[in-house]
């Protein structure tokens, strides 16, 4: 049963499995609301589908998927309230936690861009595939906003302090990296994909076990380039393990003094551009998301982003997708403007509940209480 | 990572293939059910932890982040999780190079910033947070922490004078120097003014000589001595041309930079313990060594370099008391540690209560989770609520001595005794409960709860014998009355305000709306202790009259003495509860906290006490028991919400907290 050409998740069924592809290559496959909901009904519909075993999920084009689609959510505030933008992620959040806790194996082909909301939408799942073409980013510090889409728990569990320094400074990937750090289960040249792909269809078993030595025959362990930051985790770890994003800061400037390597500049420079206030939440939310289980992480960052969404004590979001999304002028003036000017009592206020008669905390989807496999329960 | 596929292999293909619809049917195979899934938060479990943490959270977060992310904090994954625990199964040798291996990573994070060279509330109470989240970790971090930070470092902050801070403060701060505390001696422990170190002034070269004249003088359990210290302070007696001035404090140097041990001093081992085996405990042997004379801790009373002895403090007695300062920081430390270990046992034996089942009702029925049987609730809940009550009681203790002033020094020292007594034994009764409440997986060293039995013992002895304390107490209860009745003045201070008003009546019916009522609880505490107070007084009157002498009628009296050290504990932990819960708005929050209250209260009037002395009949006591059945079975939905609440990080609890059937599975052999 082939969907229509023209809807934004296409759907192909092949045996056991379910191949769902992102199709708005315009707009690089960012999620819309329609492709949020699209996504939840088929993810819960496949959940009880005995006939289900396994779900791949890719992008059409050069990107898997940029990220949420933020111009929109924006217009929709504009339009009707921060309601409208709440709305948005808690349908988006709600499939995050619904990835993170299903019960059969998702197989995520990362041929290409993956972003933001795009990683939400990929790395909850049991296997990430990660390609010569893989470029990943959790840019939304930049954007006045902060890794969200349960980032908090998935960046915070990378070695070291690697989450941290991708969190904050909205540091790309290639695929390798990916794969060495763990963002990635597998790396599978591109040429490749089309028989892993045949291979994977062919599977009637949701047993990760047979899955991951599927994909395992197609896979390579390439070397990181030379130049890669994974290579420099000690001193990532030494700077990114700071207490706060100003210690942070300085430690990188000490380091810069000692090393004069291209990279500390280039993330100095990053993290001097981003918006101060989306700094000092990311930090917290990873270091909170650190210690809680996927299911607290996406209940907090919700509480967040309505804070963000409201605009109370910073529109940065706002300045944002102005200078970077619509004017597109790159030179957005953050409110506050230093990092110093942030007061601890506001960070604090990103992590309470909003203070709005009809507002709740995001109510998480019942699941099932009895054969959720293994690495499932660990992430509760 | 085909290792970790493999692990979970043979349980996924059970659940997934084998699961008929509805679970309860099989009972081919026990399938691990998480709590999280089935369990509801009433109340907001990040908002109560923020309330009973009380301080620094963001701060705790950090350091657990510090301690999770890295390799030496010995993380193992189990059942698909990541945990942090200490290698227990190294030798001593090797436990001890990893805690001196994690210290060095911590400073070089910058976790002990501060933490000696400033001053005032701000890095006192980032100080407590740091060293309850190291606590959690592992006894011997906190510990070999503390015997550097707060027994070196505090000596000097408080002993010594603007020389000595300028000298070694910093440099300790830094590790530069590593400090330790040699007060204890083989012969000498609680008695500290029976030390027998010497130490006399060569006027001729104008510095000390210091000598332990016998075997029973050796410096006996110095933490940090063994293999690293490079300095300790030395608690010696000061004899000035014959006389004996009393115990004093030095600075000694133990190694030099390199780790040799310096010139006539003599070290050895205390061999292994049953826990604390990362803290290099040592022995100390002092040969005639010189010991410069500015190296005198000299806030109290100085060595002129012509050899005369003065001092600003004439009586000796109070002389001694002010050398005792840095052991009172130590016991609030030590308390509040205490708390923290009740707090990791309690999360993992209800976390197991909740997931584990044993024996059916019926045939064929599905067997009891352990936490719906009335016995284990009744085991495990009701110190699920006095470990919320020692929080409270915990972050007031932290704020007094925080906002000490000359004048409540006394208070300080009464209270913290006190509750350092009551939780160090409070934190053992619920190891031991929460260790059988476990069963046999209670034993496994990586599941912790009957592991902490032997690292925390020792808590019941160090900076203080906790009987020697409680008799403290009694005796300071004993001084308030005596000073009340000889000026004919009311009660002021320690919390016996209420000896002023009339004696609270217990009705003869208790009901539940009365046994549940805040102002009932305070009065059959009050109750207690001011009728305590008042027999002890009269008793001890009594033998002094019969012609002991006021030591003796102490002794005499020691059984009244320990009920009415407990009845003190007990109000003054209820009286922070209740301080506690009205700061709170309406709400799911302060209901929950509430109940507890109650709960609390309640297990306190249970005691035997009541019974013993007549302030309850025998009918209420069944009364009370009753209420606290009942008010079990309330928290029982609580139950998964109250333990999260303790904000100890999954990594720092254990296995048999989350999946043990996964953790325990033979792909993970």
């Amino acid at each position: 049963m082939a969907s229509s050409q023209h809807e934004q998740v296409l759907v192909e069924e092949k045996s056991f499995a379910r191949i769902l592809t992102f199709n708005r290559t315009k707009q690089l496959n960012a999620l819309s609301f329609q492709m949020i909901s699209r996504l939840l009904e088929l993810f819960l519909a496949y959940e009880d589908d005995p006939n289900v075993k396994l779900i791949i999920l890719k992008g059409k084009g050069r990107s898997f998927c940029a990220g949420g689609d933020v111009a929109a959510v924006v217009h929709d505030i504009r339009a009707g309230g921060w309601r409208a933008g709440a709305n948005f992620f808690m349908k988006e959040f709600t499939l995050n936690y619904l990835m993170a806790t299903y019960s059969k194996p998702q197989v995520s082909i990362l041929n290409g861009i993956v972003m933001g909301g795009g990683n939400g939408a990929s790395m909850h799942g049991r296997f990430r595939v990660a390609t010569e073409n893989s470029l990943f980013a959790m840019p939304e510090t930049a954007l006045g906003l902060f890794p969200d889409v349960g980032a908090s728990y998935f960046l915070s569990r990378l070695p070291g302090f690697f989450g941290e320094y991708l969190g904050l400074t909205g540091a790309r990937l290639d695929g390798v990296e990916m794969f060495a750090c763990g963002l990635a289960t597998h790396f599978v040249p591109s040429a490749k994909l089309p028989m892993l792909e045949a291979a994977l269809c062919a599977v009637d078993s949701s047993d990760p076990a047979i899955i991951s030595s599927i994909i395992g025959q197609y896979s390579e362990r390439p070397s990181l380039k030379e130049q890669s930051v994974y290579n420099r985790l000690d001193v990532i770890d030494r700077c990114f393990s700071q207490k706060t994003v100003e210690e942070i800061l300085s430690a990188l400037e000490r380091e810069a003094v000692d090393r004069r390597e291209g990279w500390i500049s280039t993330t100095i420079q990053t993290l001097k551009k981003a918006s101060p206030t989306s700094l000092k939440i990311s930090l917290r939310s990873i270091r909170v998301g650190r210690l809680q289980g996927v299911g607290p992480c996406l209940v907090r960052e919700y509480r967040m982003v309505c804070h963000v969404m409201r605009g109370e004590f910073s529109k940065d979001f706002f300045e944002g997708c102005r200078a970077i999304l619509l004017d597109k002028d790159k030179n957005p003036k953050w409110e506050p403007s230093k990092l110093e000017l942030v007061a601890d009592s506001t960070v604090d206020s990103y992590f309470s509940k909003v203070k709005n008669e009809d507002w709740e905390d995001l109510k998480l989807p019942a699941r099932p209480k009895f054969n959720l496999p293994p690495y499932v329960i660990a992430k509760l | 990572m085909d290792r970790a596929f493999q692990r979970t292999q043979i349980l996924t293909n059970h659940l997934l293939r084998s699961s008929p619809p509805s679970p309860l049917s099989s009972n081919a195979c026990l399938s691990y059910s998480p709590p999280e899934l089935s369990e509801n938060n009433a109340f907001d479990v990040e908002e109560m932890r923020n309330l009973i943490d009380g301080h620094n959270v963001e701060e705790r977060d950090w350091l657990f982040g510090l301690m999770k992310q890295s390799r030496l904090f010995n993380p193992r994954v189990r059942g698909g999780k990541v945990f942090v625990s200490p290698d227990y199964n190294q030798s001593a040798e090797q436990q001890r190079e990893m805690t001196w291996k994690r210290i060095e990573y911590l400073l070089g994070r910058g976790a002990f910033e501060r933490w000696l060279t400033e001053k005032g509330e701000e890095i006192e109470m980032r100080r407590f947070a740091g060293f309850e989240v190291f606590s959690i970790y592992d006894h011997s971090l906190f510990t070999k922490l503390g015997a550097h930070f707060f027994l070196w470092g505090g000596a000097i902050e408080f002993l010594g004078t603007k020389h000595h801070h300028e000298k070694w403060l910093r440099d300790s701060e830094n590790y530069l120097i590593k400090g330790c505390f040699a007060m204890t001696e083989l012969g000498h422990g609680s008695n500290v003014r029976g030390v027998e170190t010497v130490t006399t002034y060569d006027s001729s070269t104008g510095d000390f000589v210091m000598n332990t004249p016998c075997e029973s003088a050796q410096k006996y359990w110095i933490g940090g001595a063994a293999n690293h210290a490079t300095h300790t302070v030395v608690f010696s007696q000061l004899h000035i041309n014959g006389t004996n001035q009393g115990v004093h404090a030095f600075i000694v140097q133990i190694r030099d930079a390199d780790g040799n041990i310096c010139p006539n001093i003599r070290i050895a081992d205390c061999g292994h313990k049953i826990g604390l085996n990362g803290v290099d405990n040592g022995r100390i042997w002092f040969d005639n060594v010189r010991v410069p004379r500015e190296n005198l801790l000299n806030s109290v009373a100085d060595v002129s370099p012509d050899g005369r002895y003065l001092s600003s403090i004439e009586n000796p007695d109070q002389r001694f008391a002010a050398f005792m300062a840095p052991l009172t920081v130590g016991r609030v430390y030590i308390a509040c540690s205490a708390v923290y270990q009740s707090k990791v046992a309690l999360a993992v034996a209800i976390r197991y209560a909740l997931t584990r089942r044993a024996f059916s009702l019926k045939p064929k029925e599905p067997e009891v989770l352990l936490l719906d049987y009335p016995s284990h609730q009744r085991r495990l809940i009701p110190l699920a609520a006095r470990t919320y009550a020692m929080s409270f009681a915990a972050n007031y203790l932290k704020m007094l001595y925080v906002k000490r002033t000359p004048r409540s020094n006394k208070t300080i020292h009464v209270v913290s005794s006190s509750f350092k007594a009551t939780f160090t034994w409070n934190n053992m009764h619920i190891l031991q409960e929460c260790r059988e409440a476990c069963g046999g997986q209670g034993l496994k060293t990586e599941n912790r709860v009957g592991h902490l039995k032997g690292e925390y013992d020792v808590q019941s002895t160090f900076e203080g014998d906790n009987n020697i304390l409680m008799q403290r107490v009694s005796k300071a209860l004993f001084g308030a009355y005596m000073a009340a009745q000889k000026r004919n003045k009311a009660f002021k201070g320690l919390g016996l305000e209420h000896m002023n008003k009339p004696c609270p009546v217990i009705p003869s019916l208790l009901t539940s709306t009365t046994l549940r009522c805040s102002r009932f609880q305070m009065d059959a505490l009050c109750l207690r202790e001011r009728d305590l107070l008042n027999r002890f007084v009269a008793d001890v009157s009594k033998c002094k009259a019969e012609g002991k002498s006021t030591q003796q009628a102490f002794l005499m009296c020691y059984q009244l003495a320990e009920d009415l050290g407990r009845a003190f504990s007990d109000r003054a932990i209820f009286q922070t509860f209740i301080e506690a819960e009205a700061t709170l708005p309406a709400g799911s929050l302060k209901d929950v906290l509430g109940t507890l209250r109650s709960l609390y209260a309640l297990i306190c009037i249970e005691d035997v006490s009541y019974l013993r002395y007549g302030y309850l009949s025998v009918d209420n006591g069944a009364n009370v028991r009753r209420e606290i059945t009942k008010i079990c079975s309330e928290l029982r939905p609580h139950a998964l919400a109250l333990v999260t609440s303790f904000g100890i990080p999954d990594p720092f609890l254990s296995p048999l907290a989350f999946n043990w059937i996964e953790a325990n599975s033979w792909s993970s052999v």
